[in-house]
């Protein structure tokens, strides 16, 4: 038997540039604040939820148990199980999709699904010889083996080593990856920052009328996404130096994501559990799915959501016009054009394995509220901050309107959902 | 729990500090023991007006006692917050009690609601139930917290100013019983933790730092704060503290550095007994109550 899995709301801290407002928190602090404004939105205190899900991206060896830890902290009941996960930048939608899948399944009542990351807190992590060195030393019994390994550490291995957001397989960069689509995709400079003008103008409008006012608590003196500039403006954005794809690149600092500070929670539940709880019902979660391409043999890094959405509109017997909203996480503005392009381009969903391409949307549907370019993007929040957003979204255009949300992440793959309100 | 605020009817003098107090004169007199055999106290309030929370020493002091950085603080850094005025009361020229060799004997503190970090305070903190001890004479350091005149935060550190003298006999107190508990958690305090607890607390006592200085007080080895162990000990509840309590602590037996510690905590009527004990948890090193208020 299956069970009706829905979002009842969210909570998140707003979203800040590194090295900003949040530089002395941790992703504990972070996610521990999430949880707190979602236990206080919806007066969990004390109660014992079926699992927590988050995860992070840039993550402490200490903070194995980081969702764990963070329950523990929080006013929730000690008795509320938690686990870790992550998938990259999909990391906030996938810990939906596992605690919807457990909703469904009957397996828990209520859950809750979140991410987090803090690049200003990121581990720094000792060069590999010396790590081998250090663990060595460790095991040694006897002091003259302890001190026998140093021997051979040289001056370079004591470089620490910050965390990079390059490839493992190719050592390029994401945004190098994405240069590389985009050329290839031919995707103009002006559309770029087309898209990036329009995340910020939307995501202020959004903020304006008090759509956020039930969906973010401030934190440590922060009360609305600090990455966000209300006033830019395409001229402004087109002024900037490319940051990508060498002299001639297109994309800039301004057309992609900064390095962000943020965690976003989402609360789920069983529709009838909800309802019994005089809890809000959003919109229910109706189906997900994850694909990767071969980014090491040269396919496009960020398009892996492409064969995610195709199977799932195809097993769920959907066109993109069945969908009232359509979320396209904003990794990069040239990530949501081509992804737009390739939904209408025949021979390469084909090559894909798809029957045919997906087509075209009407632009007014696609991040009404903005995106990652102007929210900013704690790379395994993002999920977590758009599932709230697109849900409510969903109950204001009424019952049956259907989302599609769709992401990018880092290793070529992609994650996709669908949700439809209740 | 001692020190009930007192009820004279005469408002004592007020002398208002700008910003907060750092090493001057006073802070230098308080950390020379005094030669004085009669115990003595300054009658005047001291009062910080508007005083701003520095964030990222917060985040510093959490990460040292192990809270959550939240926007809502920990009631223990409202206390260090006016510990400068401490200094400064007990360097008074008119008090011959000295934070040096005065030894934290209890702390009581009332969160009268959740406090945040943005918020400037008004720091109050006076000296008051100057009183007899077998060992000395005993000394309430009255401090609150005011957010545009309402009361947020309050406390009473009792100080034992070891050899002094106080007119009266010295009350009779009994020792609350002690029974053995099985730790639930095992603290390994590291040799630099009264190093960092100073950074983030201000409290200068070399005692906590420099094995000379503990020795010279009779410790073998520098202790940790009271204050820190008081702290981590609310972290360690963290997440089941209700929104507005009173915490009082006896700190029974300093706790040597570096050194390994055991906690245990349990749920009583109206609140939570909270026990930071030796390794084994046959002897109590800090004693604590929270209730809901």
């Amino acid at each position: 038997m299956t069970h009706s899995a829905v979002v009842v709301g969210g909570n998140r801290t707003p979203f800040a540039k590194a090295g900003g407002p949040f530089a002395e928190a941790s992703n504990h602090d972070l996610l521990t604040s999430a949880l707190d404004g979602l236990v206080a939105r919806y007066g969990l205190a004390g109660q014992r939820i079926g699992e927590v899900a988050a995860g992070a991206v840039l993550k402490h060896s200490r903070d194995f148990n980081l969702t764990r830890e963070a329950v523990l902290s929080s006013p929730l009941s000690p008795a509320t199980p938690a686990c870790d996960l992550q998938q990259a930048c999909g990391t906030g939608l996938e810990t939906t999709i596992y605690i919807a899948n457990k909703i469904r399944l009957g397996q828990i009542d209520s859950g809750i699904a979140g991410g987090v990351d803090s690049t200003s807190d990121a581990p720094i992590v000792v060069s590999d010889p010396l790590r081998r060195t250090l663990l060595k030393a460790n095991a040694a019994r006897s002091t003259k083996d302890r001190i026998a390994p140093f021997a051979r550490v040289r001056p370079r291995h004591l470089k620490p080593q910050a965390p990079s957001v390059a490839e493992p397989r190719t050592g390029l960069s994401m945004g190098e990856h994405q240069a590389l689509t985009t050329e290839r995709w031919g995707i103009t400079r002006d559309e770029q920052d087309e898209i990036a003008a329009a995340s910020h103008h939307k995501l202020a409008a959004a903020w304006e009328d008090g759509f956020f006012d039930d969906l973010v608590t401030p934190y440590m003196g922060v009360a609305r996404d600090a990455i966000l500039r209300p006033d830019t403006t395409i001229e402004k954005l087109a002024a900037l130096r490319p940051a990508f794809g060498g002299p001639d690149g297109t994309m800039t600092a301004g057309n992609s994501t900064a390095l962000s500070d943020g965690a976003a929670t989402a609360l789920l539940a069983n529709e009838d559990w909800a309802r019994e709880h005089h809890l809000p019902v959003l919109a229910r979660f109706v189906d997900a799915e994850v694909a990767a391409v071969d980014h090491p043999g040269g396919d496009d890094l960020l398009l892996g959501p492409i064969a995610a959405a195709g199977r799932l509109l195809a097993r769920q017997g959907l066109t993109l016009d069945d969908f009232a909203l359509i979320e396209i996480h904003e990794a990069f503005a040239s990530t949501v054009a081509t992804t737009l392009k390739a939904w209408d381009d025949e021979d390469y969903c084909r090559s894909l394995g798809l029957d045919s391409k997906l087509g075209t949307i009407d632009r007014a549907k696609l991040n009404v509220t903005g995106s990652s370019l102007a929210a900013g993007h704690p790379f395994a929040a993002t999920g977590a901050r758009i599932v709230p957003t697109l849900a409510k979204l969903l109950q204001q255009k009424g019952p049956g309107s259907k989302g599609l949300i769709s992401m990018c992440a880092a290793g070529g793959q992609g994650v996709v959902a669908i949700l439809e309100a209740v | 729990m001692t020190g009930a605020p007192d009820t004279v009817g005469t408002p004592r003098p007020v002398v208002h500090l700008e910003g907060s107090p750092g090493l001057g004169a006073a802070f230098a007199r308080a950390l020379v023991p005094s030669r004085a055999k009669r115990a003595r106290l300054p009658e005047h309030e001291l009062t910080i007006h508007d005083f701003s929370q520095d964030r990222s020493r917060l985040a510093a002091y959490s990460r040292v006692c192990g809270f959550t950085l939240r926007d809502a603080v920990p009631p223990t850094w409202i206390h260090v917050l006016t510990f400068p005025l401490h200094v400064h009361l007990l360097g008074d020229a008119d008090s011959t009690i000295r934070l040096a060799g005065a030894v934290h004997t209890s702390n009581t503190m009332t969160l009268h609601r959740p406090v945040l970090a943005d918020e400037a305070l008004d720091l109050t903190v006076h000296a008051e139930g100057l009183r007899p001890h077998r060992r000395g004479a005993l000394v309430d350091l009255v401090g609150r917290a005011e957010v545009d005149g309402e009361t947020v935060w309050s406390g009473v550190s009792t100080y034992l100013a070891q050899g002094m003298k106080a007119p009266g006999e010295p009350e009779q107190v009994e020792r609350p019983s002690w029974e053995a508990v099985t730790p639930q958690a095992r603290w390994r305090l590291s040799g630099d933790l009264g190093r960092r607890y100073r950074a983030v607390s201000g409290d200068p006592n070399p005692i906590h730092t420099n094995r000379v200085a503990a020795k010279a007080f009779g410790f073998p080895r520098p202790i940790i704060h009271g204050m820190w162990t008081h702290a981590r000990a609310l972290a360690a509840l963290e997440g089941r503290l209700p929104e507005r309590f009173a915490a009082g602590v006896d700190f029974v037996k300093p706790v040597l550095l570096p050194g390994t510690i055991g906690f245990h905590a349990s749920t009583v009527d109206g609140g939570i007994v909270a026990d930071v004990t030796n390794r084994d948890g046959s002897k109590p090193h800090l004693r604590m109550r929270i209730e809901e208020t």
